[in-house]
């Protein structure tokens, strides 16, 4: 159902002649794409002309999808960009050309990105942090959010609320004390001490999503198990835990993602860089632009990727949970 | 360059090392602390609700040491005087020749808060304090560009998402399609977001100075500049953020029961009313906690700024946490790291204060407790 109006085809806005508003638009649509394509010859085969005439052309036929392709192209571009310059040979790695496909493409920026960074290293130290803090984070959140869905307990409200709390804290206010106590634990520069600096975060975040998961679980499933003589221990260790299974890939998904691109905090406890993660790494190749832009694209494109197919895959859990499961969706 | 781009057999046993026993060891130690706790509890203490405390006594641990504690312990290193050249004093496994008669003390305290705010000199108050180097960083200049930071950016977010959720809620083709393209940026890692459009902002090879000058544009060099450099950041946290209200704000309309339109254009409201009295009332329930979250997490906005500015040039681009953060850690830093603790309780209280004040008032966030 509508919720704006259609342009309006009331006796006023119509023009004479028998032709109504929809025809005008079409042939002022076509109007426009022709004069792109002589602006386009008349400069040389310049095509950007052409589609700037039928992008103007697409918004007077269809405004919506004219709007809509606008606003695709300037979400998809910056990411055709990386890959454009991921392809591009060393020597026109400068090159101020806006095509996507550059002239003359090759792997080469990939090949280079291998042989003269240390990118599976960044990888493995990245993975290994991750999986571990993800693990941990379900391990110790699933049965907490579990109780927090499930129970009315002395304390519970201003647990939440504390747990929401910890969402408006300033990322300075919990590295400074962690940073502190990471160093003085002499764990800095070490996988280890990132893994530490992660869970503080991870596991209030987790309960969250548990919790909203476990909602949509209908509470019927336990009281009948208990019905047929387990205790309550027990139907939640037969019966929950399996059911809740997604919930858990999802809360161990959604801390990867969190943990996977993190900067911040890798680069105060990672400080020496012996140990990098790929986020650390690539901003290091940032640094000497010229050289470089085609492998930090390179590795931006690997590092990407996964992670765009995982969101598609699973978006619509990771929407909801990404805002905390305080929009019903 | 050593092993397959630099991953050796040897750092991955090392790693594996490290982590298999921490992992196996939460695991194993989650599992027993529930059965003991559960037949301690359940069994010989009789306890209401046994189970339920049971279930929350490992995330209640895990909370309370590395999260409560941290915290406090960022409120005690506000107590304390703790910088570069202090950090054997407090640091137990490298206490060298300390020159300071205390670690904690209100004295510090006193000097870390009045610091943030003002600049004593023979114990007269000559103006406000410098939070990092230049005279342009002073907490009212960094408080104002955070507010017009988060106002500007949630307003354009809140605008941009609602047309583009009105546009997607309409009859039309391709509507997958758009959707699946417009939440890109959203679902980028943010690295590669701030890093890539640090690299586009560039003033010779970035593509927006390309696209300007293709237009006849004089190009602009971006990131030297203070003032293009915010708008700059602004430009692209509003990329970022315009795909979270897209998506939220069109699931609230399409769980609009059509018969609501129905109904008020048979008593003749035009398209102005319908939205006014139809969808945004019906839309509260979703706006009020996604504008909540949006503000919060634009005020919190740190590796963005860090990452394609510093909060350069001239410190001229810095927001309250990454003030925050170049104050702590930055290059330009002394690491005062008592003074930083300080600073960061201070931008807590003012965005908690908000926060309470802005959900009581608009019923925010009710529901997730209430449910």
């Amino acid at each position: 159902m509508s919720t704006l109006t259609q342009t309006p085809t009331t006796a006023v806005s119509r023009p004479p002649a028998g032709l109504n508003w929809t025809q005008i638009r079409q042939i002022i649509a076509i109007g426009l794409v022709v004069l792109g394509l002589i602006l386009a010859l008349l400069n040389g085969m310049n095509w950007s002309y052409l589609a700037l005439g039928a992008l103007a052309g697409l918004f007077v036929w269809k405004p919506f999808h004219g709007i809509l392709l606008s606003y695709s192209v300037i979400s998809v571009y910056p990411v055709l960009r990386i890959i454009s310059i991921s392809l591009r040979p060393s020597t026109g790695l400068l090159s101020r050309s806006l095509e996507i496909i550059p002239p003359g493409a090759t792997f080469q920026s990939y090949v280079n990105l291998f042989n003269e960074e240390p990118f599976l290293q960044w990888i493995w130290n990245s993975l290994s942090i991750t999986v571990t803090v993800s693990v941990i984070g379900v391990a110790v959140a699933a049965t907490g959010a579990y109780a927090f869905s499930r129970w009315r307990f002395l304390g519970r409200r201003p647990a939440l609320i504390f747990l929401l709390t910890t969402q408006m804290i300033p990322a300075g206010m919990l590295v400074i004390p962690i940073f502190v106590i990471v160093a003085q634990l002499g764990l800095t520069n070490q996988v280890i001490g990132l893994i530490l600096a992660y869970i503080s975060t991870a596991v209030p975040f987790s309960i969250w999503i548990l919790k909203g998961y476990y909602d949509t679980i209908p509470p019927d499933l336990e009281e009948a198990a208990m019905v047929d003589g387990c205790n309550r221990m027990e139907a939640f260790w037969r019966i929950i835990l399996p059911l809740s299974t997604p919930a858990l890939s999802i809360v161990f998904l959604f801390n990867f993602l969190a943990s996977w691109s993190e900067f911040i905090v890798a680069k105060v406890i990672l400080q020496a860089q012996t140990v990098s993660t790929w986020p650390l790494g690539l901003n290091e190749l940032i640094g000497t632009f010229q050289t470089d832009w085609g492998k930090y694209a390179a590795g931006s494109v690997l590092v990407t990727v996964p992670v765009l197919l995982l969101f598609m895959w699973q978006s619509k859990y990771l929407i909801s949970g990404l805002t905390l499961g305080s929009v019903k969706s | 360059m050593e092993g397959l781009s630099g991953l050796t057999g040897d750092l991955v046993l090392n790693t594996l090392r490290q982590i298999i026993p921490l992992i196996i060891g939460v695991i194993v130690g989650v599992v027993a602390l529930e059965f003991a706790l559960y037949n301690l509890l359940a069994k010989v203490l009789k306890v209401r609700n046994a189970l339920a405390y049971t279930l929350l006594a490992p995330a209640a641990i895990a909370i309370l040491a590395f999260m409560i504690y941290p915290l406090f312990f960022n409120v005690l290193l506000a107590f304390s005087d703790l910088k570069r050249d202090t950090f054997s004093c407090y640091s137990p496994i490298a206490r060298g020749n300390c020159k300071l008669d205390h670690l904690y003390g209100l004295d510090y305290a006193i000097n870390n808060f009045s610091d943030v705010f003002f600049r004593v000199r023979n114990g007269e108050i000559v103006g406000w304090g410098r939070l990092l180097r230049t005279e342009e960083s002073t907490f009212p200049v960094l408080l104002g560009r955070t507010i017009i930071w988060t106002v500007v950016n949630v307003i354009f977010h809140f605008s941009g998402g609602l047309a583009l959720a009105l546009i997607m809620n309409q009859r039309i083709r391709f509507k997958g399609i758009y959707r699946a393209l417009i939440v890109i940026p959203w679902a980028l890692p943010g690295v590669i977001t701030a890093l890539t459009w640090k690299q586009e902002f560039h003033a010779e090879y970035g593509f927006v100075n390309t696209l300007l000058e293709s237009i006849g544009l004089q190009p602009v060099s971006w990131l030297r500049d203070p003032v293009a450099a915010f708008v700059a950041v602004t430009f692209v946290n509003i990329w970022l953020g315009i795909p979270f209200y897209m998506v939220m704000l069109l699931g609230g309309l399409q769980s609009i029961s059509a018969e609501y339109y129905e109904a008020a254009q048979m008593d003749g409201a035009g398209a102005w009313d319908r939205f006014r009295f139809i969808t945004m009332p019906l839309l509260k329930p979703i706006l009020i906690p996604a504008v909540t979250l949006d503000v919060i997490w634009t005020f919190n906005k740190l590796d963005l700024i860090v990452i394609m500015t510093g909060g350069g040039p001239e410190e001229k681009t810095n927001i309250l946490v990454s003030a925050l953060y170049n104050a702590a850690f930055g290059t330009a830093a002394t690491q005062e790291l008592g003074f930083a603790a300080a600073f960061s309780i201070v931008i807590f209280v003012i965005l908690f204060i908000f926060a309470i004040a802005w959900i009581t008032t608009s019923g925010g966030l009710k529901e997730i407790y209430d449910r």
